[in-house]
């Protein structure tokens, strides 16, 4: 469902004055989250467009930042229909603000939302402006043309005139109806390279990200919180803190209950997880001194249940569910006969772990809280959210609350999480001063919202001419939506199965089950999501059932690609398409061309593939590794072919996916939170690595030309990383491995 | 807590600070040089580097009675316009996506480039052995510091 299709023309768009010579143009564009409340209710404008006498065009941008290029594409958009010269548009970060609607960044949502209202808005501004120049010509506006310059042309007569000469003008004209959109032959800005509008400050060290806030008075705090999940602060001792040069203050902070993200309807009851950290919050004059002031310091921590938790019982736990029936969510034909009958079987169990964000900015956030007001510099994805979360518990108003958002130092969904931002402003009420409270590393890993730990259970039936005729998936995970909605999550079963669709409706018999572990150990949104835990299993499983059937893993998938029903659980969000096979299998046979697909390799070597629909894109990655003898792996090469549709910048895609294959190696090849005694094990990057340069294998990205609606590309370029990689493993050695992190420990020749 | 005589970026100063402050907090907080960035507290990440005697060096386990007397760069003082040739590389293929680990990288590249005015891939990897880009731009890294390196020669 495109949003804008269902907004009337008269609401969609309106225009004004700005000011006494401008033209302000305003717009619709629909929610983030399709399900949001309240968002297709309330259709006024949200988005806002000025072309000031001087020519400029000033786009508010209403998402966040956090290097996925979004203030230059969103703007490349609009410049392209408006066909403004590109050197004078420029786009102002809008704050938090009803007006603006919903300003959720997250579900790589962010393009895909505004693509037509922003071309809508362009084009119609653009006739206004024709409008505006043929009337003071007394010319028929037919005549009229523009050239990408920011001019309106008669070619008749070779009159001129300036979009900012013409904005007052156009400003009292009528909306146009129905105005055209331009053949994307034409297009001069989208499709083509563009530098990031924000770049250069990044360079000099003038980007402005929610750390390096500084406002009058302020002051810095670090919060010693609960190591275990649901542990709360017994007593403190802070006679060696108030010592410390430059403490100020030593206070408790309660654990408040936080709402739901997205304004979604909790039970009460739910057993939700969502709950402020609490602690002591240690304040000072310097970051530095607060730092010293918590190591002095002395709480006796009240650990509660969750202390019983260990990485050990929850696996045992998983493999157990495993064993029951879970919730049935899909179910064609009747898969257990069929696997029961089938001539052959094969079957697999792959296992995910617990994952942390690690943005390279360490969560923090800067508050003022006085007189009844607050106001907060916050890099967030979601400040809708935090200003609901900030409202409550400041008991105070929205009007009364004023958001900043900040350049984000990387953000991959732990910034829809708005548990720090309340926080500060607890911290600065209870200070009586602005506070600045930073995350040291090892609080951010310790206090993150983690992508769920989770076991698969896959079975395939084959019959004796070696088709695949029965498939069934048994998911067991901890639930995301849990930890905010609650616990059992009733009444959302089909939630969280994103990735798992390829074989749905390509086989006769098909079973999806699911079941939840139930853990202390608070769950939130990380790149691409379930996706990344679901697809792993499936890519990995098409790869086992090819090694059966002596099938080429690629023409195993060609085989099974052959349904045009909607993957069950693509995602996404409801609006999108079912998938296009012809697009999957382009970007499939593409990506096998141009990574030598079926090419002989050295011993040792192997490519693995996996292709994935979701966020509205198809993506194929093919995977080159080599082990040694010893086991150790390294991963040489990746080649990914993306079909996102309408490519807005093709430099900016290639970085997101580029960026994307990282992300997936280094969960694949590194990464586990593990739990203790309740307590995250990890503190740093010692302990919770990163791919480094020498380990970046060589990636190549194409692009695949399209003129279909634009999909996402901050996610879809992750969840086949790991796959293809599980397959090139085997390819190379014959080695299956079946859980990540890779235990390359098992890959050693004896 | 005495005064410590520090110069950064040519200008002289006299911060009042316990001597066991890391570098990195005095220039955050004291001078108000937010270019350099806060990601590890451990040496372990990059994003603090900055130059002490022309040297790329951990600022956030660097404490300021180490560097007292000495002379230190930060990306505030790397060029006075952005034209760095690493500066200029970095924009030209594009390299940052949320950018936050960038400054360390472009520290530790320029002090490489001081010293290696033709570094290999390998010689490339090594310097930047110890940063971490969360974004996964490494592969950009690569290829601005070769720009970086051939833009100061003659064509």
């Amino acid at each position: 469902m495109s949003g804008a299709a269902n907004v009337s023309r008269r609401k969609f768009l309106k225009v004004g004055a700005a000011g006494s010579t401008g033209l302000l143009i305003a717009f619709y564009c629909p929610a983030f989250a399709a399900g949001a409340a309240g968002a297709d209710n309330a259709i006024e404008p949200n988005a806002f467009i000025t072309i000031e006498p001087s020519g400029e065009v000033r786009l508010v941008i209403t998402r966040s930042e956090m290097g996925q290029g979004v203030r230059t594409s969103l703007a490349m958009i609009l410049a392209e229909e408006l066909d403004a010269d590109w050197a004078r548009v420029r786009v102002v970060q809008g704050d938090c603000d009803p007006k603006y609607g919903d300003m959720t960044t997250g579900g790589s949502m962010s393009i895909r939302s505004t693509w037509d209202p922003l071309r809508k808005a362009g084009a119609s501004a653009r006739d206004m402006l024709l409008a505006a120049a043929a009337q003071t010509w007394k010319v028929p506006k037919s005549e009229c043309s523009t050239n990408g310059e920011s001019v309106v042309i008669h070619a008749k007569t070779g009159k001129k005139l300036e979009y900012g000469a013409l904005a007052a003008k156009a400003a009292a004209l009528p909306v146009p109806k129905d105005v055209p959109l331009k053949d994307p032959k034409d297009y001069r800005i989208v499709g083509t390279k563009r530098a990031r509008v924000d770049g250069r400050p990044i360079v000099i060290g003038e980007a402005h990200y929610g750390i390096d806030t500084k406002v009058p008075g302020m002051l810095y705090a670090v919060v010693a919180r609960p190591l275990v999940f649901g542990g709360k602060a017994k007593k403190f001792d802070a006679s060696r803190t108030l010592a410390v040069p430059g403490v100020k203050k030593v206070f408790e902070v309660d654990a408040v209950e936080m709402p739901p993200l997205f304004g979604e309807e909790r039970k009460p009851g739910s057993g939700h997880q969502h709950y402020l950290w609490g602690g002591v919050a240690v304040v000072a004059d310097s970051t530095w001194q607060a730092m010293a002031g918590r190591k002095a310091l002395t709480v006796e921590w009240d650990n509660g249940p969750g202390a019983e938790e260990s990485t050990e019982k929850q696996r045992a736990e998983l493999v157990e569910l495993l064993k029951t029936p879970g919730k049935e969510l899909k179910k064609i034909g009747d898969p257990d006969a069929a696997i029961a009958g089938a001539a052959k079987k094969v079957e697999a169990e792959y296992e995910t772990p617990f994952l942390a964000h690690m943005t390279m900015e360490p969560v923090n956030c800067t508050a003022a809280v006085s007189d009844g007001k607050c106001e907060v510099w916050a890099p967030t994805q979601n400040p809708n959210g935090m200003a609901t979360a900030l409202a409550s518990a400041l008991n105070l108003p929205q009007s009364a609350l004023t958001i900043h958002i900040t350049l984000i130092g990387g953000g991959f969904g732990r910034r829809l999480c708005i548990d720090y931002g309340v926080e500060a402003a607890l911290i600065s009420r209870a200070a009586g001063a602005p506070v600045k409270v930073i995350w040291t590393r090892d609080d951010d890993i310790r206090h993150d919202y983690y992508r769920p730990i989770s076991r698969h259970r896959l079975s395939a039936g084959i019959d004796a001419g070696n088709k695949v005729v029965a498939w069934s998936h048994h998911i067991a995970a901890a639930s995301t939506d849990g930890t905010f909605l609650g616990g059992d999550i009733p009444d959302t079963g089909g939630t969280e199965i994103a990735g798992v669709g390829l074989p749905a409706g390509a086989v006769p018999n098909y079973f999806l089950q699911q079941s939840f572990l139930h853990t202390a150990v608070p769950r939130g949104y990380w790149r691409a999501v379930d996706t990344n835990w679901n697809h792993f299993a499936v890519q990995s499983f098409v790869d086992e059932i090819a090694f059966a059937t002596k099938k080429d893993p690629l023409a195993l998938r060609r085989e099974l690609i052959a349904t045009k029903e909607k993957p069950a659980g693509s995602a996404d969000n409801d609006g999108d398409a079912p998938v296009d096979v012809s697009r999957l299998l382009g970007v499939l046979d593409m990506v096998a061309q141009k990574s030598g697909w079926g090419t002989a390799l050295p011993p040792g070597r192997g490519r693995g593939i996996a292709g994935l629909y979701g966020f509205g894109s198809y993506v194929a990655h093919v995977a080159e590794v080599s082990v040694a003898k010893d086991g150790t792996l390294r991963v040489d090469r990746v080649v990914v072919v993306v079909d996102c549709g309408q490519v807005i910048n093709p430099d900016m895609v290639a970085a997101q996916v580029e960026g994307g294959v990282v992300f997936g190696l280094t969960a694949a090849l590194y990464d586990e939170i593990t739990i203790a005694g309740g307590q995250v094990q990890q503190a740093n990057f010692d302990t919770y690595p990163m791919l480094r340069i020498g380990d970046m294998p060589k990636i190549e990205v194409h692009l695949v030309p399209s003129h279909e609606a634009p999909g996402g590309i901050g996610e879809p370029g992750v969840p086949s990383a790991a796959p293809a990689v599980a397959n090139a493993i085997f390819a190379a050695t014959g080695k299956r491995l079946r859980r990540l992190p890779f235990q390359t420990q098992e890959l050693a020749q004896a | 807590m005495d005064a410590i005589a520090i110069t950064v970026n040519g200008l002289a100063h006299s911060v009042e600070v316990s001597p066991d402050t890391p570098l990195l907090w005095v220039l955050r907080d004291t001078l108000g040089l937010t270019g350099t960035k806060f990601g590890c507290g451990q040496a372990l990440c990059g994003a603090c580097t900055v130059h002490v005697e022309g040297e790329a060096t951990r600022s956030c386990i660097t404490r300021i009675s180490a560097v007292a007397g000495r002379k230190i760069t930060t990306i505030e003082g790397l060029s006075s316009d952005g034209q760095h040739p690493v500066q200029q590389a970095w924009l030209a293929d594009q390299v940052p996506q949320c950018g936050y680990c960038q400054v360390g990288m472009i520290m530790t590249s320029a002090a490489l480039l001081a010293k290696n005015a033709k570094p290999t891939d390998a010689d490339i990897d090594g310097a930047l052995a110890g940063h971490i880009c969360r974004c996964g731009t490494y592969q950009r890294i690569r290829a601005a510091v070769h720009r970086a390196a051939g833009s100061g020669e003659a064509q």
